[in-house]
């Protein structure tokens, strides 16, 4: 097994991202599409295994397209949200509509743009998998927020008369219950939407020839969710009975559990993505025979994740460049390739040009389509 | 010479190499000690410089030359890479980057303090008045269902209040926005059992006085001062603005949020309500003068909305639980600017008030 690594470095990101924002600034907007492609191109190039590197083959002029008509939609949307917000239901499940096509079409134009040593990626997903995993399962899963919805709406105004039917504490208690059989169908179906997601972007993938595949299993995310929400719960106890103890003004208060609720949402995400990595990795294969592997663990992500914080906080933004590069190098130095079998038998398949206007609408809202490491 | 290696098209193979050009703008590359390909420099392409990340050229075939000697590609490449060696020459020259630092952080300060304020304003005044409308349609409804109950002040005095505004003060603001039709309702707002003084205006003319208020005005004039305060609302269409002006700091934020991979999400909820509670406080100051101005011009002492004003914050203060110091803290949340301000502002209107004055400077 063998590590990447990053080459990045933070002052001379930093140079390409102020750059960036003046040509932004200065063209009212119109360069982020090339500034995007710089800021990427800085990081794929810059990630290597052993003396081969990643590109990010995308111009500015793909980008652009998908870039005026992702502000076009965030106009409407921002603008439709604020005149009329109790219709913004109808927006959002327009979104839900389209999103995923988007994701869709971002898989196969971001992993079609980005290369290894020479040789492509490639994603041949099909729509209706995307539409299953991104629209049919969260539907699915909201069915309990919409019963939950409908039950109270119907109790609300004979609220009375089933207090007085049912008593007091028996009612409190039924109300409990279902809230924790809501929570669980709740994590069950955000476990069971990871593993559909992750099997899905990762064992439709190519490397030239080469075939990625992957197996994973419910039960393992799960059980991650579990114990994240577990630690959210005990962490927020914790809170609870420290402010207790505490006491304060309304000030003290708001700012200490801001804080906290802050590090404590930092830790749970670091947890979350160390232990999905690690498992998601390790069952990950290209061929059957090359295997990757993650070191990455909870708490030296939870560590840069809150330094970079303190540090963009405290430079009002302008540390950006050094926390993205520290993130990348945390990344890479962490992620492992079973290097005895050699790339050199990789080819790049043909067959595609990138230039379908589809594939510029594709990037429109970049969705992360987890290409890199 | 540049050292690199060369790949078939698309494959990972790579074996060491050298390129070369000559003055007649001939490029070699060079396998293996024999020269695998020759031909002219115009019709192979380089990779964009970027910092010092390596260097893909295209060869004719398709076939790559990579190569980590940056300086030495520019030099063959300069006449095909123009308007990237601009981006590379500003990145690298630590003035450009001083006076990038310098214009990011005046332009974004002016963005979000002047420019998105200002943008608003011409946009909203520029779009044509049913937008009002639009954007207050349904709200009426939605606020007695949300908020509001029957008003318990006697039908009398409510006939009263509503004549002397129909008559008085509505055509006051004749002048300024003349399709606006002013209409007045009463309600009553009760947030736990305090009952909550208060008045409200939405775009569509509509103004709505709480009993609480009407309970703790003492005479006419403070109702009319509050009313006219209202009205400065809506012929601002501050309603209006502020949606402008959500949309605006939204993108913003997207566009910036966008790139900073999750890390920058904590800050940004607090930095939206800092900047959306900054525009709304301009919005009660620009109100604030649109009243005074009026209560000059009708011959009516703007103290009387510092009266009012105090006798609010007092009724409210009462109402809150008396633990709480940070008052300042919590004025820079509340989305009406500093009450000691506005009543300052009110007693200096008053003394032009009090010299016959019809403008105030």
């Amino acid at each position: 097994m063998e590590a990447l690594y990053f080459t990045g470095k933070g002052s001379e990101y930093f140079k390409i991202w102020i750059v960036n924002i003046l040509l932004i600034i200065i063209t009212f907007g119109i360069y982020y599409p090339w500034a995007k492609v710089r800021n990427r191109r800085y990081f794929y190039a810059n990630s290597n295994l052993g003396d081969r590197n990643f590109e990010y083959h995308a111009t500015g002029k793909q980008l652009v397209l998908g870039f005026l008509i992702g502000v076009f939609f965030l106009v409407i949307y921002s603008f439709a949200t604020q005149i009329a917000p109790q219709f913004a239901w109808i927006i959002i499940l327009l979104f839900m509509l389209i999103l995923p096509w988007i994701i869709w079409r971002s898989l196969m134009f971001n992993m079609k743009v980005t290369s290894f040593s020479n040789v492509h990626f490639a994603f041949k997903g099909n729509l209706k998998t995307s539409y299953m995993i991104f629209l049919g399962y969260p539907l699915l899963a909201s069915l309990p927020i919409v019963v939950l919805g409908i039950l109270v709406m119907v109790m609300i105004p004979s609220k009375e008369g089933i207090i007085e039917a049912m008593g007091e504490t028996p009612l409190m208690i039924g109300g409990i219950l279902l809230g924790l059989l809501f929570i669980a169908g709740y994590i069950y179906f955000m476990a069971l939407i990871s593993k559909k997601s992750k099997e899905y972007k990762i064992g439709n993938s190519f490397y030239g020839q080469g075939i990625f595949s992957t197996s994973l299993e419910v039960k393992k995310f799960l059980s991650i969710y579990v114990k994240a929400f577990g630690l959210v719960l005990v962490s927020l106890g914790v809170i609870g009975v420290v402010m207790l103890g505490l006491g304060g003004g309304f000030v003290t208060v708001f700012v200490v559990i801001y804080i906290a609720f802050l590090v404590v949402i930092l830790f749970v995400k670091a947890y979350v993505t160390s232990r999905e990595r690690a498992y998601v990795y390790k069952n990950t294969f290209l061929d059957n025979k090359i295997s990757l592997e993650s070191t990455l663990s909870a708490r030296a992500l939870a560590w840069v994740m809150f330094t970079n914080l303190l540090m963009i906080i405290f430079t009002l933004g302008l540390a950006t460049p050094w926390a993205k590069v520290r993130i990348a190098r945390l990344m890479l130095k962490n992620t492992l390739v079973d290097t005895s079998v050699r790339f050199n038998e990789y080819i790049t398949q043909q067959k595609n040009s990138v230039n379908a206007i589809g594939d510029q609408v594709g990037d429109a809202f970049d969705v992360d389509a987890d290409v890199g490491f | 010479m540049i050292q690199g290696y060369w790949c078939p098209k698309g494959s990972a193979k790579r074996f060491i190499a050298t390129f070369e050009m000559d003055n007649l703008n001939q490029y070699t590359v060079t396998l293996e000690g024999k020269i695998a390909y020759r031909g002219d420099i115009s019709k192979i392409q380089a990779s964009a410089r970027l910092g010092s990340v390596e260097r893909k050229i295209v060869l004719e075939d398709g076939s790559l030359f990579t190569t980590m000697e940056n300086d030495e590609v520019d030099k063959f490449f300069a006449s095909q890479q123009k308007i990237n060696n601009i981006v590379h020459y500003l990145e690298t020259h630590y003035r450009v980057i001083v006076v990038a630092v310098v214009i990011t952080i005046v332009s974004s300060f002016s963005f979000f303090k002047w420019g998105v304020p200002w943008a608003s304003q011409v946009i909203a005044h520029s779009l044509p008045y049913e937008t009002n409308k639009l954007i207050a349609a349904g709200s009426m409804k939605f606020l007695d269902k949300a908020i509001f109950q029957e008003s318990n002040i006697s039908k009398e005095q409510q006939e009263k209040i509503s004549k002397h505004f129909y008559t008085k003060i509505a055509p006051l603001g004749a002048s300024d926005a003349k399709e606006v039709v002013y209409k007045l309702h009463f309600r009553s707002w009760t947030m736990g059992n305090k009952s909550i003084p208060n008045a409200l205006a939405l775009p569509s003319g509509d103004i709505i006085l709480t009993d609480k208020l009407i309970q703790l005005a003492k005479n006419q004039d403070e109702i009319d001062s509050v009313l006219l305060h209202e009205m400065g609302h809506i012929v601002h269409r501050h309603g209006l603005e502020m949606m402008i002006e959500g949309t605006f700091v939204t993108i913003a934020v997207m566009m910036i949020a966008g790139d900073t991979s999750g890390m920058g999400d904590f800050g940004i909820g607090l930095g939206t309500a800092l900047v959306s509670s900054s525009y709304s406080r301009a919005h009660e100051l620009e109100a604030d003068l649109y009243a005074f101005d009026k209560m000059l011009m009708s011959n009516i002492d703007p103290a009387s909305f510092s009266h009012i004003m105090a006798r609010m914050t007092h009724y409210m203060k009462d109402n809150r639980s008396h633990n709480i110091k940070e008052k300042d803290f919590l004025n820079y949340f509340a989305s009406h600017p500093s009450t000691k301000k506005r009543i300052e502002m009110a007693n200096r209107y008053s003394e032009c008030f009090k010299q016959g004055l019809q403008v105030c400077k």
